[in-house]
């Protein structure tokens, strides 16, 4: 097991940032991700806590150091794949603070990867905290659990060879290539290669957050509503597809898109 | 608004999407929330959500991912 950690601070209230947080997809950081969803969105009585589950489909490419001990029919060419996050969310906007967590839903068995943040408004926090500053704190868990299902399901045809001694032709050739791997070294060049990755991600996080905030500021929710059409024409190119999706409202910043 | 799984339910989740930044902006954020106000958009959002997400054959790979959180949860507490 790995854990990367870092630190960060918004120069904006608590309240800008949490909404920025479910705005935030997408922005010119987030171009890898294709779809949000919400999954699940309650409103606690008693706590006055707000649970929000979503899920994201993000563009991914496995990097080359993993995609070397993948069997090639688990991903498309070039380590090129999309996979799911799913992302769960407590905003307490009396005590000021919320906290997310994002995990993968595909290779858990090669790399488990969860980001937990915790955002917490510094007004309220300490003696000496200015008006407008949240702090988030980003904790990012990578276990590999590569080759634990195989040793398991080999201890278990261990026994049962114990048992009845028929032959077992078949299982001899599917542990050859695994046979071939040393799971240990595998495991932690898997965490190494998720741990680096992931500094470079949660500073991209950090910065489409940023983006997401000053176009708050500038504009308020239209303001990010229109800079998040204006991404999606940039990536996308305009080509009709999302024409469906913004037919309302789309007046002057239309037409400057698609010049 | 971010774009759903679904195209199919992109409409109305842009309706719900809508209710709820307006709900939460102005209501949750300033401390008067009694209830959520867009649960019947979140629902018809759901249905058909849900509709997509069972032809897409990945509805069942999320209950479990739901399920399991709360498991790995609690492992990574005791580390």
């Amino acid at each position: 097991m790995k854990i990367y950690s870092s630190s960060t601070e918004y120069n904006y209230s608590f309240p800008t940032v949490t909404l920025a947080y479910f705005l935030r997809y997408p922005n010119p950081y987030s171009t890898h991700v294709m779809s949000t969803d919400v999954l699940d969105r309650h409103l606690d009585p008693l706590t006055n806590r707000l649970h929000t589950v979503r899920l994201h489909l993000k563009r991914s490419k496995v990097p080359a150091g993993i995609l070397a001990f993948l069997p090639k029919d688990w991903v498309g060419p070039g380590g090129k794949n999309s996979s799911f996050v799913l992302e769960k969310t407590t905003v307490d906007v009396k005590e000021g603070w919320m906290k997310t967590e994002s995990r993968n839903m595909e290779w858990t068995g090669v790399l488990s990867v969860v980001e937990q943040q915790l955002y917490k408004d510094m007004s309220v926090a300490e003696i000496g905290a200015r008006d407008k500053a949240t702090a988030c704190k980003t904790t990012v868990t990578f276990v590999s659990r590569f080759g634990e299902k195989i040793r398991r399901r080999r201890k278990m045809r261990a026994e049962a060879r114990e048992q009845d001694a028929a032959n077992d032709d078949d299982t001899t050739e599917k542990q050859g290539f695994f046979a071939r791997l040393k799971n240990a070294s595998v495991q932690s060049t898997i965490e190494l290669l998720g741990q680096k990755r992931s500094a470079q991600s949660v500073t991209n996080g950090a910065e489409g957050m940023r983006v997401v905030l000053s176009r708050l500021r500038e504009g308020g929710i239209r303001g990010v509503l229109d800079g998040m059409r204006h991404d999606r024409m940039t990536l996308m190119g305009d080509d009709g597809l999302w024409q469906d999706v913004w037919r309302q409202g789309q007046s002057e910043s239309s037409k400057k898109d698609s010049d | 608004m971010s774009a759903s799984l679904a195209p199919e339910c992109n409409e109305i989740k842009e309706r719900y999407d809508t209710c709820f930044l307006k709900w939460y902006s102005e209501k949750y954020l300033r401390g008067n929330s009694a209830q959520d106000e867009c649960a019947g958009l979140f629902k018809q959002y759901r249905s058909c959500l849900n509709k997509a997400l069972k032809e897409k054959g990945i509805d069942q790979m999320i209950e479990e991912a739901r399920e399991t959180t709360a498991e790995t949860d609690a492992e990574h507490l005791k580390r």
